[in-house]
């Protein structure tokens, strides 16, 4: 009875044409919703996407990264230069009012630096501000930032994760109250706070002269659903107007339904295996070289991306995202061959396989595909599918041989953010090779373009030679909306609302 | 009565404490918070500075305690993924579930008791066998499985019912349905046996022998004595619920205690895990204390003993 | 109610609850019902056909298919099922989100489904059986342990407290069958223990005693012969019950790892696409409901001919 209800329901669906969507148009409102429950709004105390996408329209950073050009411009600063290597001089922009009437000055970046940077003040991803050593005022309009040591990569963090607080209010309020009533500089305004639930963003009429331009929608309204079927159930009744991170296998549907525009944007986040090269978790076959180049070919890739993720995705060869700064491509690559792989196998010594542990926090479909092809060539590969933070444990203990890794480098489009972040020997480096490590630390820490260059294409050389990492695939995602809308994907995955129009 | 209700407390207290106990070892066993509380991108150094702050690295008895001892002036610690008291969290998801709790036994018993009491009355009715019918579709049919088929109808094909939230008493119809249906077989099963053997009972032969109504037969005298087990099995049954309205909550995206449970269990946030198996344990056994009063007032001979 | 409310106090106080649960088990069940109005005698025939055909399908799974439920083909993907069209005739129930033959992984999928019902009963029907016969035979302090014990496991939040235990040691097989089996033997032991009373005064249970039998000999010779049936009946719900749970655990993403393929594992999968491929989710949603039926109704049906005292 079920069934012919679902299919009946379905065929119904199919043939239902849009005609409750007008409706929110009308009432100038996008619904939207978030899949995750944000711990806190204050961007310096959450790690999610959705925090990210939250703070980029109720913040501003100082600079702003022009999508399409990719050029830096100047959004609550107007000029910068660095002084030395370590000393970054702003301008900052003038008659700029916080949400709360509250004049943005110096004092505002100073104060909002001098926080973030001390590390007991907890902010959560500790990587995007502990790069700054403090902030200094100069005059009403001119700021100082003083790193810790050179950092190429400083604009990539002014222009994403640094947003600037207001001075006073965030001194009163701190981190809880800013959860609660956030005010910044940004498009958008809050309106109001359910945490965790629900948030009612509204346009900020007193926008300042942007590179991000003025927010178009009067309102959005976020609700968390954590269920992608609740969420296409809810945009399908007209409940929502714009959901993102939807899986392929739906997207496709949804297009051929011809109700939602449904677009797709490559993201940088990439997929890679995790192979202790370095023998953290015990003496294993993973060990050899010639056994990790057998994983590498065994696994086909290519149709995985063909038939998983679809899509802008690609198969990548290299640990890094490919457009990323000092991402070399060219570096040894591993075709799809079960027959060589097999030879490998013999060769290091296990003409039957051998059976292991396979983690993975994620995209169980992707790993269970890569399971199979590894049975094929005779490695038994045992599925552990565990929380994220549990699996990190376990990971920072050493504890894994394989594991299934994804890492989206927070959207910054340089290769310190992923290839020296697990390369340079903390504990989620599996490698812990000395090479590896002084090339990376040469190209983190030089200001010159070509030293960086070649140090990391040198890194990047040594770890595919060695099948350190198997490379995997680039991730996608789909952005589904009303047809009423109009919005345009980037590839930082950041989705921008004051970037969203209606159609006229 | 006093001494019975006297004993009866001091069980739930006992009860409590140790479900206190065991549900603080449980999680103790789990494993290191510490990492948790970190973040994505916590180094191990900052990981390690977390542990002792927040002295994960004392004794087991030290910790628990500790936990008691604030549990019992309602401070249940520090979420570590939302940084706000647990305390406050669930106050303020408690609402929702709650609802949701008391929507779906009232569901069941308005649907339940009357349906029960048909069916003995009138055996082999229509009735009567629509009745089995759909308590044999209860007791077999997944509950994550029927508030999708209703999402599908009476969202996407119909349109009268929003898929998800809480905003108006339309978002809680088809939760109130999927939870209420659960326990739904048991109270009508256990209120059909009551009536009949009621019915059969000396007493109810004599208020029809002397001639009473029907209907005042089957209120006044049946209805009345079959009732008692059936208030302690809504009892037990309301307890059950509310631990069970996890995937209908995420179901329906409705931001409860039991999804806040189920969040907090994949976020690893032990003090919110902790506080709500407490929560839940404390409402079980609240109800059923209070199902075992009602009980003894109705029923003389479970007070005298 | 049953008799068993006894002297006053603590013991008293604590059984109140659990009788409830007692009672639950032995009032008339509606398969029973619906056995004599619907099916007239034919309700228990029905349940022993079709789990014995379940049974009979996972033992020869690997003869009913030539396909192998692990084999995948990215090529291939949600092939629809035979009713449908586009359907391949190779893939009778067509192929899942990896090109999976779905028939394959249904065939196999009851051996996992079954055999989770049946090891978690049975872990629980050991605890609890045991816990619930010493309670009943030795009474007093005993009984008082035990029923505090009930009243402690039936207090605990049993879904929230399988997924936290899952959720710490990682779902797998194994896991899911002994959290469920040490969660699920509260029944057994409230059934036991109120059974057992029933009848450890009875004469012949008496005369055993005085001619000096063991404990033991007397437990297993004399008493559980005529408290079996009510173990059966408790057994078949609790296997039921264990796998409608891991189903819902599966579909929380914490029951059985892959690629395995269980029944509640599949529904899970198949959820992502309910909207578009329904019968992804239908196919094993049918069969976990017909199992979990099949296993109710046979429940039922012993009862009813074991225990003809207790028809309503």
């Amino acid at each position: 009875m079920k069934t012919r209800l679902l299919v009946g329901s379905v065929a119904a669906v199919l043939a239902f044409s849009g005609s409750n969507a007008l409706a929110d148009k009308a009432n100038d409102t996008l619904n939207v919703a978030f899949t995750k429950e944000l711990e806190s709004v204050d961007s310096y105390f959450n790690s999610a996407r959705e925090g990210v996408i939250f703070q980029r329209s109720v913040w501003d950073g100082l600079l702003y990264l022009n999508q399409e050009t990719g050029e830096y411009e100047g959004n609550l600063a107007t000029s910068w230069q660095w002084v030395d290597d370590t000393t970054l001089e702003l301008k900052l922009r003038e008659g700029v009012k916080f949400h709360n009437g509250e004049e943005f000055d110096a004092d505002d970046v100073v104060y909002t630096v001098n926080f973030v940077a001390k590390p007991e003040n907890g902010v959560v991803v500790q990587r995007n501000v502990n790069w700054m050593k403090e902030a200094v005022k100069v005059d009403k309009y001119t700021v100082r930032i003083i790193t810790n040591g050179p950092f190429p990569a400083a604009f990539e963090y002014l222009a994403g994760p640094v947003s600037i607080y207001p001075n006073e209010y965030y001194a009163e309020a701190g981190p809880a109250g800013m959860a609660l009533k956030p005010v910044g500089t940004g498009p958008y305004q809050v309106e109001s706070v359910e945490p965790g639930k629900h948030f009612v963003l509204k346009r900020y009429e007193g926008y300042h002269d942007s590179p991000k331009g003025a927010a178009s929608i009067g309102t959005v309204d976020i609700r968390t659903i954590p269920d992608v079927n609740t969420q296409l159930a809810e945009l399908f009744s007209g409940g929502l107007d714009f959901i993102w991170g939807v899986p392929a296998d739906q997207a496709e549907k949804i297009a051929a339904m011809g109700r939602f525009t449904v677009a797709n944007e490559s993201t940088m986040r990439i997929g890679y295996l995790e192979l202790d090269a370095a023998g953290r978790s015990g003496d294993h076959p993973i060990t050899k070289a010639k056994v990790r180049q057998a994983i590498a070919h065994a696994i086909d890739r290519q149709a995985i991306v063909d038939s998983l993720l679809k899509g802008k995705s690609k198969v990548v060869h290299s640990a890094c995202f490919p457009t990323q700064f000092g991402c070399e491509q060219d570096v040894t690559t591993y075709d799809y061959d079960p027959e060589k792989a097999k030879a490998l196998l013999a060769e290091a010594g296990y003409p039957d396989g051998f059976s292991v542990d396979f983690y993975a926090y994620r995209d169980r479909p992707y790993a269970e595909a890569m399971l199979s092809y590894l049975a094929k060539v005779g490695i038994q590969a045992n599925l552990k599918y565990l929380q994220y933070s549990a699996l990190r444990d376990m990971r920072f203990k050493g504890e894994t041989s394989m594991s299934f890794q994804t890492w989206g480098s927070y959207s910054v489009n340089d290769a310190s953010a992923i290839t020296s972040q697990f390369f340079k020997h903390g504990a989620e480096d599996f490698a812990r090779d000395d090479e590896v490590l002084a090339w990376l630390n040469a190209a983190d820490t030089s200001v010159d373009p070509a030293v960086r260059k070649e140090n990391y294409s040198e890194a990047l050389k040594k770890i595919a030679d060695q099948a350190y990492w198997v490379p995997l695939f680039s991730y996608n995602s789909n952005y589904v909306f009303t047809q009423d809308a109009e919005f345009t994907p980037t590839p930082d995955e950041v989705v921008r609302f004051f970037q969203v129009s209606w159609k006229q | 009565m006093l001494a019975f209700a006297l004993k009866r407390l001091g069980l739930a207290v006992l009860v409590t404490l140790t479900v206190s106990l065991v549900s603080f070892s449980l999680l103790f066993m789990s494993g290191d918070p510490a990492s948790a509380i970190a973040g994505e991108n916590a180094s191990a150094t900052d990981i390690e500075a977390i542990r002792t702050l927040y002295g994960f690295d004392r004794p087991f008895l030290v910790q628990y305690t500790d936990w008691l001892f604030s549990a019992l002036r309602g401070d249940f610690g520090q979420s570590y993924y939302f940084k706000l008291p647990v305390a406050d969290l669930i106050a303020d998801r408690l609402s929702t579930t709650m609802l949701l709790g008391i929507c779906g036994i009232s569901f069941a018993l308005l649907t339940a008791v009357p349906l029960g009491v048909a069916a003995a009355v009138r055996p082999n009715s229509f009735i009567d066998r629509l009745a089995l019918f759909l308590s044999v579709m209860g007791q077999a049919m997944p509950s994550f499985w029927f508030g999708l088929v209703l999402i599908v109808i009476f969202s996407i094909n119909l349109g009268l019912l929003p898929p998800s939230g809480s905003s108006s008493w339309k978002n809680f119809v088809m939760p109130t349905v999927v939870l209420g249906y659960y326990a739904m077989p048991a109270i009508m099963r256990l209120t059909r046996a009551g009536m009949l053997e009621v019915l059969n009972a000396d007493y109810i032969r004599t208020a029809r022998a002397k001639g009473a109504s029907e209907w005042r037969v089957m209120f006044k005298h049946a209805l009345r004595n079959a009732v008692v087990p059936v208030v302690s099995l809504a009892a037990v049954q309301m307890g059950f619920m509310l631990g069970g309205s996890i995937v209908v909550e995420s179901i329906f995206a409705l931001h409860g205690a039991g999804y806040l449970a189920w969040e907090s269990i994949a976020r690893n946030d032990l003090p919110t895990v902790q506080a709500l198996i407490l929560i839940f344990s404390l409402f079980y056994i609240v109800f059923t204390f209070l199902s075992d009063l009602a009980n003894a007032w109705l029923d003389p001979r479970i007070r005298v003993g | 109610m049953p008799g068993s409310i006894r002297a006053s106090g603590w013991g008293e106080a604590m059984a109140r609850t659990i009788e409830t649960v007692a009672e639950e088990i032995r009032s008339p069940s509606p398969g029973a019902m619906l056995r004599r109005r619907i099916f007239g005698h034919y309700g228990l025939v029905f349940g022993i056909a079709v789990l014995t055909i379940i049974v009979l399908i996972a033992l020869f799974a690997p003869l009913l298919t030539s396909h192998d439920p692990y084999t995948q083909d990215l090529m291939a993907r949600m092939k629809p099922p035979f009713w449908m069209a586009g359907h391949d005739p190779d893939h009778l129930l067509g192929t899942d989100h990896l090109g999976r033959d779905y028939l394959a992984r249904l065939l196999y999928g009851a051996r996992i489904s079954l055999a989770i019902g049946a090891v978690a009963a049975l872990i629980s029907g050991l605890i609890g059986t045991a816990m619930g016969v010493a309670a009943g035979y030795f009474g007093g302090k005993v009984d008082l342990v035990v029923t505090f014990l009930i009243n402690v496991r039936l207090a605990m939040p049993v879904v929230l407290v399988a997924l936290a235990v899952v959720a710490i040691l990682g779902g797998s097989l194994e896991v899911v069958i002994v959290v469920l089996g040490l969660l699920l033997w509260d029944r057994f032991a409230v059934v036991m223990r109120s059974s057992v009373m029933q009848v450890r005064d009875l004469e012949y249970v008496n005369a055993a005693k005085a001619i000096g039998c063991s404990v033991p000999r007397i437990v297993l010779s004399e008493i559980m012969p005529n408290v079996l049936n009510n173990l059966i009946v408790v057994a078949t719900l609790e296997m039921a019950h264990a796998i409608l749970l891991e189903a819902a655990l599966s579909f929380l993403g914490l029951g059985v790892q892959p690629p395995t393929p269980s029944w509640g594992l599949m529904i899970s999968e198949g959820k992502q696409m309910m909207l578009f491929e329904p019968w992804l989710i239908a196919i094993p949603g049918v069969a976990l409901f017909i199992l979990v039926l099949a296993i109710n109704l046979l429940g039922d049906g012993l009862r009813d001919v074991t225990a003809p005292e207790n028809r309503g």
